[in-house]
């Protein structure tokens, strides 16, 4: 199993992972920073836009491989993938327990 | 006052977790609690937005060094989204007390493992073994259904406490599935994220993750992880482990007389 890996796929995922990391840690220093100079909702409406984009970004990740699974015709994984994003997204629909 | 507090703090609990290997994640939920006033179903869902980020910094690392196996990843986070998602969404009908004593639980078998093991978290001597010339042996992984049900449990205890549950995952893959450690512990951190976002999202639509809290928090912890990455090899681990450890043990303690007050 090991050898099927090619450095391609590694790399694009990695990607989404340094993207969404950096990305959101720039977002949320953002945030914080303007806390410094803004009284209100403004820097929290920022740092919540790094919270939810950190929680996307897995999500994010496992939709790109699912997608380079199918592209590679591994459907076995592409399916495997495909079920991880379904849990997921499930979480987000039925998420909604006592408050 | 308390936004800096939240980040210096966030940064000590990602230097150390990263130093020991341990994962800062057992740190931020317990401290969150008991020092920062969050309720404990905050402190849990703000310390997994903590967890992700991490894992995705240093995920890509791994992954550039095409040390993780994203298939045998891929198929393990059925089972520990699947977990981490319903135990999330248990955890909406469990009371204050019962988390927290699950937590100061969970604090102390974790230090009682660390403390018996003489402080040895990393097997530096397999891990070596494994890569003899920086290559990675050709293996299988096996017996995936013990894989899977052990994936199942390490997703829900995520999803209850808050914490990445690498030590569990490392495990698994190293002993159960036969993974070389190198691969074992590159693909629980790629498996760490999804696992904690399977959580965290339900966490966050029951209203559970606070941003003026979480964001201070993962700035701190990003930044004092990818600085521990770097210190790691420099530093005399096992006297941080004993650090942790006693931290734990504290925190442990306090829970308890927490839940003691509460109780009398």
């Amino acid at each position: 199993m090991s050898e099927m890996r090619e450095p391609g796929f590694d790399r694009i995922v990695a990607l989404v992972l340094r993207v969404g990391a950096f990305g959101c840690f720039v977002i949320m220093v953002g945030g914080l920073v303007a806390g410094l100079f803004l009284k209100g909702q403004v820097p929290l409406d920022i740092e919540r836009a790094g919270v939810v984009l950190m929680l996307a970004t897995p999500v994010v990740r496992v939709a790109v491989a699912c997608f380079l699974f199918f592209r590679e015709k591994d459907y076995r994984y592409g399916y495997v993938s495909l079920g991880v994003l379904l849990i997921l997204l499930l979480g987000s629909v039925f998420g909604i327990g006592e408050h | 006052m308390v936004t800096v507090l939240l980040v210096i703090f966030g940064f000590v609990a990602g230097l150390l977790g990263a130093l020991t290997g341990i994962g800062g994640g057992v740190l931020l939920t317990p401290v969150l609690a008991l020092h920062f006033g969050v309720p404990i179903r905050q402190a849990i869902g703000t310390s997994l937005v903590a967890v992700i980020t991490t894992s995705a910094a240093s995920s890509s690392v791994h992954l550039q060094r095409h040390t993780t196996d994203i298939r045998l990843g891929m198929t393990l986070e059925l089972a520990t989204a699947m977990g981490a998602a319903v135990m999330a969404y248990l955890v909406g009908y469990f009371n204050r007390s019962v988390l927290e004593g699950l937590f100061a639980a969970f604090l102390l078998y974790s230090s009682f493992t660390i403390l018996r093991s003489g402080g040895k978290l990393k097997s530096d001597k397999h891990a070596a073994a494994m890569t003899p010339n920086g290559e990675i042996p050709p293996y299988t992984p096996k017996r995936y259904p013990l894989g899977l049900s052990a994936s199942l449990v390490a997703g829900g205890l995520s999803g209850l406490l808050g914490i990445g549950g690498g030590p569990i995952k490392v495990p698994v893959m190293f002993i159960f599935m036969d993974v070389p450690l190198i691969v074992a512990t590159a693909t629980s951190n790629f498996m760490i994220g999804v696992t904690a976002a399977a959580s965290a999202i339900v966490y966050y639509r029951r209203g559970d993750i606070q941003p003026g809290i979480a964001a201070p928090l993962a700035v701190g912890v990003f930044v004092g992880s990818l600085l521990g990455a770097r210190l790691a090899p420099r530093v005399h681990t096992k006297v941080v482990v004993y650090l942790l450890v006693a931290v734990m043990l504290y925190l442990a303690a306090h829970l308890s007389v927490h839940l003691l007050g509460e109780a009398l």
